[in-house]
């Protein structure tokens, strides 16, 4: 019956998917509406049916951030941040180009390692390398979620751009190494400048999983003053003088900063993501 | 390639990587394993770990909490894999049609998977509180009284799954880009053969997207087994144990409770399920993931 309906009518299926999706995304943005508004409320209208205010109060905002220490979570988050970034983008690109361009003993079965722990639950090396970083002095202190992006910065990482610079034309370096480029020199001069669409990706998804990590700085940080965003956000829930106006507007806050960058760089996102659907079984 | 010379070339430019394998995954990995038959709380040096043999393992058999942190896990896993992957599919079938404005709603839609977990996780505390959460404030405008979600251990559980699924953008990203890998040749085939809308998902979508059904399926079971931070940030495992997931448990004996050892075991025992569950699904490929042209290179 349906079938025939939808084939013979179209417009009435189109009409009927538009309003399916239109229900779709009110679900998706009242939630986040309705957060947005609760951060400009009083504490009194937080309990009440109002949707919005009857004043915008931006200065939960200005509250917010000055009831927690916002500006110390953000310097730690980013302390974090930026060499972690470098890090992982420079030595994933190493790693890729090594995979992508040279044939050396055990490549395949190294390839094959590398894929496999991608499936390697994290909580199995959880434990460890906390014992480690703990035996070493480096427990609260920024190092261990800082030092391991310097040593092959991810195997999703390697693996996203290791594909792409297999599409580089070997003519390109292999003309550069007639003219006298050494390997290095091939790999900054014409590889990384080629392969900036996977970068660019990898470089997002860094910023992404530094901004939302959660059980890495909860594990290695204790003393509240080096907390991250996510951490700090999450341990002042609880505090009996932050009210529900000023967490959302927290809230928001830290949802703002992926939110941008997902606007400005969507189309690396979703070409990045959609390589991952690539890999085969 | 060539000769030795650009044999160790490649050497060099994987290193990191490979001293990272050793470093932060093969070495921890033996540790670990040692660790999980082992007693040790970290507070006394590394030299008084005690080798206990299988103890570890046979504790296992009769902790209730290491039961109920499986039950709770394996529910979750069970419902939400196919929940997630059924809804995402879904949308992306919408989002695949040919219309203006699509680019907006794939904005949209995806938008909630940008959004780190804590964030999330505080937006939807109150979204679910009882009595002035928008959640209940809804539902009583149908007459319902909604229950107190995170509050009450029958429906806490279903509260992170309904949460879960206003996330699931990223899977619905994987999606459209499978459904728009199907060539327009096979519709417009069908089309003739006069397939109606049903008969073309069945035969043509749902086969030829099956490779990325397969990777969506693994990661579905790999991130439901490691669920954390809602859990930690939101119910912290409560009511009555209700959201204790397996993970949450496993780092409450090791940051808690200092149980290196017990913790140690607890992980390979996740690490062995995990496992388990993606190679049944790799096992299974066979049967339902179709390869066009099957002819793989390297």
């Amino acid at each position: 019956m349906m079938n025939q309906a939808t084939t013979r009518k179209p417009v009435y299926s189109k009409l009927f998917s538009m309003l399916m999706l239109l229900a779709g995304a009110a679900i998706v943005l009242i939630p986040l509406l309705w957060t947005f508004a609760t951060s400009l409320k009083t504490p009194a209208e937080v309990f009440k049916d109002d949707f919005f205010p009857a004043v915008w109060m931006w200065s939960n905002y200005k509250n917010a951030v000055l009831a927690i220490p916002f500006f110390t979570f953000l310097k730690n988050t980013l302390i974090i941040l930026i060499p972690v970034l470098v890090g992982t983008v420079f030595s994933s690109a190493l790693s890729a180009y090594g995979f992508a361009r040279f044939n050396f003993r055990g490549k395949r079965t190294l390839f094959l390692v590398l894929l496999a722990t991608m499936m390697l639950p994290s909580q199995v090396t959880m434990i460890p390398m906390f014992i480690m970083f703990k035996e070493i002095g480096w427990v609260d202190t920024f190092l261990p979620l800082i030092i391991p992006a310097f040593f092959g910065g991810g195997a999703f990482n390697i693996f996203l751009i290791r594909q792409f610079m297999r599409g580089i034309p070997r003519d390109l370096d292999e003309s550069a190494f007639v003219d006298g480029a050494n390997k290095m020199q091939i790999f900054t001069k014409i590889m990384l400048p080629l392969s900036m669409p996977p970068l660019i990706a990898v470089s997002i998804f860094t910023f992404m999983g530094v901004w939302n990590d959660f059980q890495g700085p909860l594990i290695y940080l204790n003393s509240s003053e080096k907390y991250t965003l996510a951490l700090g956000l999450s341990m002042f829930k609880g505090l009996y003088n932050v009210e529900w106006n000023m967490l959302m507007a927290a809230t928001m806050l830290i949802m703002l900063p992926p939110l941008v960058v997902f606007f400005v760089a969507q189309k690396y996102f979703i070409e990045g993501i959609s390589i991952s659907s690539a890999i085969k079984g | 390639m060539r000769n030795s010379k650009s044999e160790r070339a490649g050497y060099w430019f994987i290193m990191p990587w490979l001293i990272g394998l050793l470093l932060f995954t093969i070495g921890p990995m033996l540790f670990s394993l040692l660790l999980a038959f082992s007693k040790w709380d970290i507070i006394t040096g590394v030299q008084s770990i005690e080798w206990v043999g299988l103890d570890n393992f046979k504790t296992m058999f009769h902790d209730e909490l290491f039961y109920q942190s499986l039950k709770v896990t394996f529910i979750f896993a069970l419902v939400s894999v196919p929940l997630y992957q059924v809804a995402s599919l879904l949308i992306a079938l919408l989002l695949n049609m040919r219309n203006k404005g699509m680019k907006f709603f794939r904005l949209i839609y995806f938008m909630p998977s940008i959004i780190p977990a804590v964030a999330a996780s505080m937006m939807w505390i109150m979204i679910f509180n009882p009595e002035y959460g928008i959640l209940n404030r809804a539902l009583a405008l149908f007459g319902v009284q909604g229950p107190a979600w995170l509050q009450d251990p029958s429906y806490a559980l279903g509260a992170l799954i309904v949460m879960g699924l206003w996330g699931v953008g990223n899977t619905i990203i994987i999606y459209l880009s499978g459904l728009q890998g199907v060539p327009e040749e096979l519709y417009e085939a069908a089309n003739l053969d006069g397939a109606g809308p049903f008969q073309r998902f069945f035969n043509i979508t749902l086969p030829m997207i099956s490779p990325t059904v397969f990777f969506n399926v693994i990661m579905g079971i790999i991130g439901g087994f490691q669920y954390f931070t809602q859990a930690f940030v939101m119910t912290n495992g409560g009511p009555l144990n209700s959201t204790l997931f397996y993970n949450l448990y496993l780092y409450n004996k090791a940051f808690t409770d200092f149980e290196m050892g017990y913790a140690s075991a607890l992980s390979w025992v996740l690490f062995i399920i995990i496992l388990a569950f993606t190679l049944l699904v790799i096992r299974s490929s066979s049967m339902w993931v179709y390869y066009q042209g099957d002819n793989e290179k390297d």
